[in-house]
């Protein structure tokens, strides 16, 4: 399979990927560059270097608020759906539950609603149940829009799980949940790994689902970063914005080192 | 696995034993969790959002009976409204044609390149994928930049082309180029793995007999990536025709899409009825570009054999 691009196609394949390449990296340089510059506006081209912006951003209390607060809800939104998804995927890879289809269905059709929708319904549903609080109402509706990744990820995982093992074990004694737990769980913990660590990427770059839930002291990141952009012009903004691409970049080694990324994203 | 009926006759002279739960009812116990948690926070939340487009809304604000499509009716004959919806798919289309045209040289190199190349493209395309939209879309607002504060028109002035000044910041033109941005690695992805399906014997076949590397693609390679191009086109229609954050960062009144005339009638009119049959055509155009596009791939498996073996 490796190596096939060869040739007069090959060459005009892997230039214009190049060329790709450049377009996907663009912004994110440019928010990178301007980071450092010592000029009060976040204006291009970059003036000198220095780290000030960072220093700036890091000791602010909003920031560090907004840090925490969507560190903790990307944590508690991935544990909880990994407490959830993981029998769900269970049981839809061993039992032939009747309704087994509609229900895979229903327990992926976040990812098929508008996630703007799915706040809205979510803040409307809440605030007629008085339901105000909104660390609470961010809880849920993060671990809504990451259960669905988590349940697909251990499927995939599951599916590749090798079952001769697990009869071995059965038939030489083990109970059930002995084989699940020695035999199963270290073959799937890797993809679990990814699983989680991808919905707790999801959770923490969350837009449309805070955008509605969120309060004035309950920010996430990005909800907080979006408000800097309309009241901040100095790189200070394009600080904060480098610091969530080094997030996602230590994210993306993370998930090549514990899986392969081609295996983490089923390619 | 054992079929629930042949437990059954197992169990016959077992009469001791009064209920003898099926073996399902194990799995059925593990998905209840998830399934009430989302029947409660998601089904239950979204019928009654979808319900508010039918119900009428008094003079105080609360919503209920008698019911009226009166949202339905501004929101599909007011011709500003008409143009937001025009807009907005205009918008998903463009979108998802321009991106899928980007994805197939890095879906290519993920699927076939040199193994060191293709996991370095891997590593490229997903980055952005895990680095908020907020974020993207503010490398777009400083790229697009009018006048020479732009990085597109500086990089332009530094060529010697001041003249030709790039004014897309602010128009439907930006909303593209971002959502472009954004979605990419979610058609690159589908694209690449059905590429990697693919037997290279195919394509070898193809040469042999004559064709040149570009109308074997076209022949063999493209049709045969049809499934992960489909998938990536629907999921990236949808997308765009949902989003929210780029439009309001660089659309401007030019730009206007669904999802912030969602916002207004919802956080600035409080008109609860509009802003539920927004949601509801939202919803629409979203679920009818999946079923649309699943039904148009079933019927391809069972018109052509050949791509049977593709899934």
């Amino acid at each position: 399979m490796r190596g096939r691009l060869s040739g007069l196609g090959g060459f005009v394949t892997y230039t214009m990927a190049v060329l790709i390449l450049l377009f996907v990296l663009a912004p994110l340089v440019v928010v990178v560059a301007l980071s450092f510059s010592e000029a009060a506006f976040a204006v291009f081209p970059p003036v000198g270097f220095t780290f000030s912006w960072y220093e700036t951003v890091l000791n602010d209390p909003e920031f560090q608020h907004s840090f925490l607060v969507s560190t903790l809800l990307a944590l508690a939104a991935a544990l909880t759906a990994f407490a959830l998804g993981m029998p769900a995927a269970y049981a839809l890879d061993r039992w032939r539950v009747p309704g087994g289809g509609a229900i895979e269905a229903m327990l992926l059709s976040p990812l098929i609603l508008p996630i703007l929708i799915t706040g809205l319904a979510l803040l409307q549903f809440m605030s007629m149940m008085r339901m105000m609080e909104a660390s609470v109402n961010l809880f849920i509706g993060h671990v809504l829009i990451t259960l669905p990744y988590l349940i697909r990820t251990i499927t995939a995982s599951l599916k590749q799980v090798d079952r001769s093992l697990e009869e071995a074990a059965l038939t030489l004694g083990a109970s059930p949940f002995t084989v699940f737990w020695r035999v199963t769980v270290p073959q799937i913990l890797p993809g679990i790994a990814a699983g989680c660590l991808f919905a707790f990427m999801i959770s923490f770059d969350d837009f449309p689902i805070s955008f509605w839930l969120a309060d004035v002291e309950t920010m996430p990141l990005p909800i907080y970063l979006h408000s800097l952009m309309e009241r901040v012009f100095d790189p200070s903004v394009a600080a904060t914005s480098s610091l969530m691409i080094v997030t996602g970049v230590l994210a993306v080694l993370a998930l090549e080192k514990l899986v392969g990324l081609r295996k983490a994203m089923g390619v | 696995m054992m079929a629930s009926g042949s437990s059954a006759t197992l169990d016959a002279p077992v009469a001791a034993r009064p209920i003898r739960l099926p073996r399902w009812s194990v799995g059925l116990f593990l998905l209840l969790p998830a399934v009430a948690f989302l029947v409660v926070f998601l089904v239950i939340p979204s019928l009654t959002l979808l319900s508010y487009s039918v119900l009428t809304q008094s003079a105080a604000g609360d919503v209920g009976l008698p019911f009226s499509v009166s949202g339905y009716g501004r929101l599909l004959l007011t011709p500003a409204y008409q143009r937001v919806t025009v807009l907005t798919l205009k918008i998903a289309l463009l979108t998802s044609l321009f991106t899928a045209l980007l994805a197939y040289p890095l879906a290519m190199v993920i699927a076939y390149g040199h193994s060191a190349l293709s996991r370095l493209t891997m590593m490229l395309v997903v980055a952005p994928l895990v680095v908020s939209v907020v974020v993207r879309t503010y490398g777009w607002q400083l790229l697009l930049g009018s006048g020479p504060n732009g990085v597109v028109n500086w990089a332009l002035g530094l060529f010697g082309l001041g003249q030709v000044s790039l004014q897309i910041l602010y128009t439907e033109w930006a909303v593209v180029v971002a959502s472009v941005h954004v979605f990419l690695p979610l058609m690159v992805l589908p694209i690449a793995t059905s590429l990697s399906r693919i037997s290279p014997s195919l394509n070898e076949a193809a040469r042999m007999l004559g064709a040149s590397a570009f109308r074997a693609f076209l022949r063999v390679t493209l049709p045969l990536s049809v499934p992960g191009l489909a998938v990536g086109l629907t999921i990236v229609f949808s997308l765009t025709a949902a989003s929210y954050v780029t439009p309001q960062m660089l659309g401007g009144p030019r730009g206007l899409m669904l999802g912030i005339l969602l916002e207004q009638q919802v956080t600035t009119v409080f008109d609860w009825p509009m802003g539920s049959a927004i949601a509801t055509l939202m919803v629409v155009i979203a679920l009818g570009a999946h079923i649309g596009v699943t039904w148009m791939l079933n019927r391809r498996r069972a018109a052509v054999p050949a791509a049977q073996g593709e899934a």
